[in-house]
């Protein structure tokens, strides 16, 4: 085809799939090449990717001597089939034009819609060569390919300009021209008559605008929804500290609640999973603070401090009992956190629950391990109380094993604790006293007899035991000094306990082990110790201790304690070696029928809130296997919020209110609380400093930034986004403080699939 | 691969010191600046101008241009860095837009009372209801800032009007704004021929006459409080030379021509004799499209103002010298400055002063608004012998 006259083509497309670069390349080949006059020009927006664009191109063998837009074309091209339902995109086509469409559609299908039809299907050519993304194909190398065999134009120079013009790619680009160049497809409607009523320009404003132009609403001239090819969509995301805590406390929507002043509710919250707030609030280690974002803005929420404050303001809550709803009876061996957390767990499916308990009262490591000026009775009590008032059965002073409880039961859940004081292979071990053992004896039998006052006394061991032992001899007068064979870093013990207890005067030595202990005729220990070095880290990802030759010394002690780890009492197997997991023990002991669950301390763990967790799970997998149901441990989720996710922007850093400690005077005889709890003011403030992850808390940011105002906010005070305005731009997404708006592709790319068969139906 | 250079067919229509390339507006103010070697350009962006110091910006770290871009803060900033280094003898360019032009008012004035050769894009576009589209409005503002102002009617325009402008703001020490058409010019691909750098060099001095070298033994402060009888004097000389820009203008546009071939002056009369009856006065890209339209109209002339402050008067009143009186004169003012008439309409009626010819005044085109043939069509066709003299059409209502 020579072009003897003016040629003008209008082009319509969506921002992005490189019309514009596609006309300014086809300006440059009949430029270059033929030596015509050209003219290429976009017509812009405000828009971005995937807007409907529209650009011209004109081509003369004579200077050009227009500059408007193109309002009767000779040919349009159409980049986008989408496109062809909601613009006017056949408008003022001259009666002999052409049409080219980016489809895979044979021309026939567009019948009526100009005489010369071509096709071409430069999205399948340009997704098999990678040439932009699934839902926003960059087609424009094919279509110039198309457009210049329309033309008649030689395609071997012309792909040396698109070589070169195009911003990446250049062969797949070249190549795609070609393959296009050879597969556009052609037919005549020659019954196409052209009707005067479709001749409108296009591109015209209206005349309609108001004197000073305000949108109080989506734009409504400016439906920008078909433009998005990403799309945000809110969701609650898991918070760091929620994913943290073992009994699965959901501690964002709890802490939500205080903010709220609602504490009955809170208070429901943390019991779904935890029948011990006050006992968590006092003794758990939080590993929900831990992880806190708040951390990177200035310091972590005190959640333990608001769970204690909820835990006692609840003091009164009473729960009702639950109708049995289960035939089947389930024992439970020992009245820890665990067991209790289980038998609870249990009790409110409908099953009845017994426990058994060795010791004369129920609490198990809380009741006989945690001195009482960490943990008071009286809070151990009620918590205790609120649980049996629930209709378990705690049968005190009976020490069963599972052969005894087999007979009555249906299945049984053992969870007896670690109460055995483990071995140190140190020779005149057996004159020291178990650290375990200490503890539950001035706990039980308020036994104090062990301590003189003035003795010193030497401590072996980094756990949570070797520190309340060396406390609590402090407490009985003695001058307790702890020592450890590895460094302060690797002491599995509570931080701020630690903290706690040399600000009360416990000495701590490093990296010394003891290598013998001698007791003398007059009950003086000879202690010999040895200096250690750290090695290489050893399984438990800790480093080995390694003794330094020729470092021997000899102290001297009133009393030694012992606290090096613990084990269970395998009483509960009659004393059969069984290796304990949680769950369900596939080796039972003996001749036994009824399936035996490991829960606690015995099974892992360590801690309060790790045995509830223990417990929680083990209630679900012993219904699952009476209910026969596959069980399912709990998913973890990978979806966390992490700090570089939140928009620190929009939080002002705002002081903790830390936990107020007892004025320390004179320890001896003092066995009273040493940490208070928080006033409910305090509780308030702290709970505002929640950062929110992973949740929409109406702040607002969203509707404030969206560009087109397609975000409202309902009846319910939530947020909603019209998608028929949503452009896809992704400011909310960015503005969101605490990350609770998803960006994805897919949604829209099948939206706009199912829009491409819609309409090749019609 | 054989090179674009290489399947390039030679055109009859070109120079010998000349490349053709096919090219935006924006573009070709970029490639103005290098070949101009202006050393010191400063960058805001905002649409539609951004693809200017884009392009400048691409040139350098290419290592095709050799000069200092500076992203600047502000607009304001950017007119006020460039005012620094022109004062120690750098060339200087920048490019600005709409509210940017807006925002650096206060800066307009200081560079051109300081008389400082600076030279410097807009590309037009007007400001609320927010609009990105070609306006004149922004530039319009600024006529009393002191500034020579050029309007250009395509990208081929655009370049050799840069070069002129520092041809003549070097010589009066007078800052150029050389404004170019939003969309229109700024981003239509079209040929453009573009001279060789020895050219170039040969038209424009190698170095500027600067005002202040910077000279560190005799440090110098500037912008200290001025007497009235200096500044009444100051301003006298800046008001002589402001009366020397027309004919300079056409001095350096009869210049370019004996250079590059293509003539320039500060007003083009096309189709303008003693039985034109009607005219149109128009800025810019309208241009190009009016030239087409008045092809089937011989009756119909067309006055191009391309130099618009200074107002071209004795340009314009010898252009018209052989029209009959009842000619009448019609301006197609692409631009509100929220007065009765339009910018074009109150400069052709000052420089018509004592005259008895009838003016009408035409609003097309604002905000973008495309002005086809169709519209030109209907200026022409206005029934002029039924309206008073001075009357002002919208011609879109």
């Amino acid at each position: 085809m020579k072009i003897i006259d003016i040629l003008e083509v209008r082009g319509h497309a969506r921002g992005g799939q490189g019309m514009v670069t596609a006309f300014e390349i086809l300006a440059k080949i009949f430029s270059y090449c033929k030596n015509y006059e050209v003219q290429a020009f976009p017509f812009f927006g405000v828009e971005r990717t995937g807007a409907p664009i529209q650009a011209f191109l004109r081509i003369s063998p004579n200077p050009i001597l227009n500059r408007s837009n193109i309002y009767n074309p000779g040919m349009v091209v159409v980049f986008d089939e989408g496109l062809i339902e909601s613009t006017a995109v056949f408008d003022g086509l001259a009666e002999r034009g052409i049409i080219l469409i980016n489809t895979t559609n044979q021309p026939s299908f567009y019948k009526g819609r100009a005489k010369n039809i071509y096709t071409v299907p430069a999205t399948k050519i340009s997704v098999d060569l990678k040439l932009g993304s699934k839902s926003l194909p960059i087609v424009n190398a094919a279509m110039i390919g198309a457009i210049l065999k329309i033309l008649d134009a030689d395609i071997k120079t012309a792909q040396e300009i698109i070589r070169k013009e195009v911003p990446a790619k250049p062969e797949a680009n070249s190549e795609a021209a070609e393959i296009a160049y050879g597969c556009v497809n052609f037919w005549k409607d020659e019954s196409y008559k052209i009707n005067d009523s479709k001749i409108k320009p296009v591109a015209v404003p209206s005349n309609h605008l108001p004197v000073v132009p305000y949108w109080e609403k989506p734009m409504s001239m400016n439906k920008t929804g078909n433009w998005r090819v990403l799309e945000p969509n809110y969701l609650t995301r898991q918070p760091p500290c929620t994913d943290n805590c073992p009994a699965g406390t959901d501690v964002r929507k709890f802490v939500n609640l205080v903010s709220n002043k609602k504490y009955k509710e809170a208070y429901e919250v943390i019991y779904n999973n935890n029948p011990f707030p006050s006992i968590c609030g006092r003794v758990c280690p939080h590993f929900c603070q831990q992880n806190c974002n708040r951390n990177v803005l200035d310091e972590q929420l005190n959640i333990g401090g608001i769970e204690r404050f909820i835990g006692d303001i609840n003091e009164e809550y009473r729960f009702e009992s639950v109708p049995l709803k289960y035939d089947e009876r389930i024992a439970v061996i020992g009245s820890g956190p665990a067991g209790l957390t289980a038998a609870l767990r249990m009790r409110r499916m409908g099953y009845a629950v017994t426990v058994f308990e060795s010791a004369p009262s129920a609490g198990g490591m809380m009741r006989t391990g945690i001195p009482e000026f960490r943990l008071p009775e009286n809070i151990l009590n009620n918590e205790i109380e609120k649980i049996t008032e629930q209709g378990i059965e705690i049968i005190l002073n009976t020490k069963v094993s599972v052969d005894d409880v087999a007979e009555d039961f249906s299945a049984v859940v053992v969870a007896v604790g670690s109460h055995i004081g483990r071995q140190m292979n140190v020779s005149g071990e057996n004159d020291s006293i178990e650290g375990i053992e200490f503890l539950r004896d001035i706990k039980l039998n308020k036994n104090q007899s062990k301590i003189t006052r003035g003795d010193r006394v030497a401590i072996f061991g980094g756990g949570n035991t070797a520190i309340d032992v060396a406390r609590t001899v402090l407490r009985l007068g003695g001058t307790p000094t702890i020592y450890y064979r590895r460094t302060r870093h690797e002491m599995p013990a509570i931080a701020h306990e630690v903290e706690e207890a040399l600000k009360e005067g416990v000495k701590i030595e490093f990296l010394k082990a003891p290598v013998q202990m001698k007791k003398s005729i007059s009950g003086l220990f000879q202690l010999t110790l040895v200096d250690m070095k750290l090695g290489k880290a050893d399984n438990s990802g800790r480093k080995r201790p390694i003794v330094m030759e020729g470092t021997e010394r000899t102290l001297e002690f009133n009393k030694v304690i012992k606290a090096t780890g613990q084990t269970f009492d395998d009483f509960v197997f009659q004393n059969e070696k069984i290796i304990v997991k949680q769950g369900e023990l596939e080796f039972v002991p003996g001749n036994i029928k009824i399936p035996i669950f490991c829960s606690g301390d015995m099974a892992w763990g360590g801690t309060v809130v790790e045995a509830i967790g223990s417990g929680n799970e083990v209630a679900d997998e012993v219904n699952a296997c009476l209910r026969n149901i596959k069980f399912q441990k709990k998913i973890i989720n990978n979806d966390v919020v992490s700090s570089d996710q939140i928009n620190y922007n929009y939080y002002l850093p705002i002081p903790s209110q830390p936990n107020r400690f007892k004025e320390i005077i004179n320890l001896y005889n003092d066995f009273s609380e040493v940490v208070k709890g928080l006033k409910e003011k305090e509780v308030v403030a702290e709970s505002n400093r929640c950062l929110h992850c992973g949740d929409c808390f109406k702040c607002g940011n969203c509707f404030n930034y969206c560009p087109d105002a397609a975000i409202s906010i309902d009846e319910e005070n939530r947020m909603r986004i019209d998608y028929d305005y949503c452009k896809g731009c992704g400011i909310c997404v960015n503005e969101c403080p605490s990350s609770a708006i998803r960006f994805g592709e897919e949604l829209v790319v099948k939206e706009r699939d199912k829009l491409f068969i819609k309409n090749r139906l019609n | 691969m054989k090179t674009k250079e290489e399947i390039l067919i030679p055109n009859p229509r070109e120079l010998k010191n000349h490349t053709k390339k096919v090219l935006k507006g924006n573009t070709a103010a970029a490639i103005a600046a290098k070949i101009c070697r202006a050393t010191f350009v400063t960058a805001y962006p905002i649409t539609p101008q951004t693809s200017i110091i884009e392009e400048i910006a691409s040139m350098i770290a290419r290592g095709e241009y050799d000069a200092v871009s500076v992203n600047m803060e502000s607009e304001h900033s950017v007119f006020a860095a460039i005012k620094g280094a022109s004062l120690v003898g750098e060339r200087v360019f920048t490019a600005t837009s709409g509210q940017g032009l807006l925002y650096a008012h206060e800066v307009l004035h200081a560079i051109a009372h300081l008389r400082l050769p600076v030279v410097a894009c807009n590309v037009g576009r007007p400001s609320y209801p927010w609009n990105i589209w070609c306006d004149q409005s922004d530039s319009l503002a600024q006529r009393d800032t002191g500034w020579i102002q050029f309007y250009c009617e395509n990208s081929q325009e655009v370049l050799d009007t840069i070069i002129q402008a520092y041809f003549i703001a070097e010589k009066l020490h007078l800052p150029v704004l050389v404004v170019l058409d939003a969309f229109y010019v700024s981003h239509t691909n079209e040929n453009v021929f573009i001279p060789d750098q020895k050219s170039v060099d040969a038209y424009l001095p190698s170095k500027i006459n600067g005002q202040m070298d910077i000279d560190i033994y005799h440090p110098k402060a500037f912008g200290g409080l001025v007497a009235p009888d200096m500044y009444d004097k100051f301003n006298y000389l800046f008001w002589e030379d402001m009366n020397r820009v027309e004919a300079e203008t056409n001095l350096a546009g009869t210049k370019f021509e004996k250079d590059f071939g293509r003539k320039y002056s500060a007003v083009e009369s096309i189709n303008i004799h003693s039985d034109t009856k009607k005219i149109l006065v128009t800025l810019s890209s309208i241009t190009t499209t009016v030239r087409g339209v008045i092809k089937d109209h011989p009756e119909v002339g067309l006055l191009k103002i391309r130099l618009l402050k200074p107002f071209p008067r004795k340009s314009i009143l010898k252009a018209l010298n052989k029209v009959s009186e009842d000619c009448v004169l019609i301006t197609v003012d692409r631009n509100f400055m929220g007065d009765n008439e339009g910018a074009l309409l109150s400069e052709i009626k000052k420089a018509m002063y004592g005259q008895t010819r009838k003016i009408f005044g035409v609003y097309a085109g604002l905000g973008g608004r495309d002005v086809p043939p169709a519209t030109i069509q209907k200026i022409i066709e206005i029934d002029i012998n039924s309206r008073e003299s001075g009357e002002i059409v919208w011609i879109d209502r």
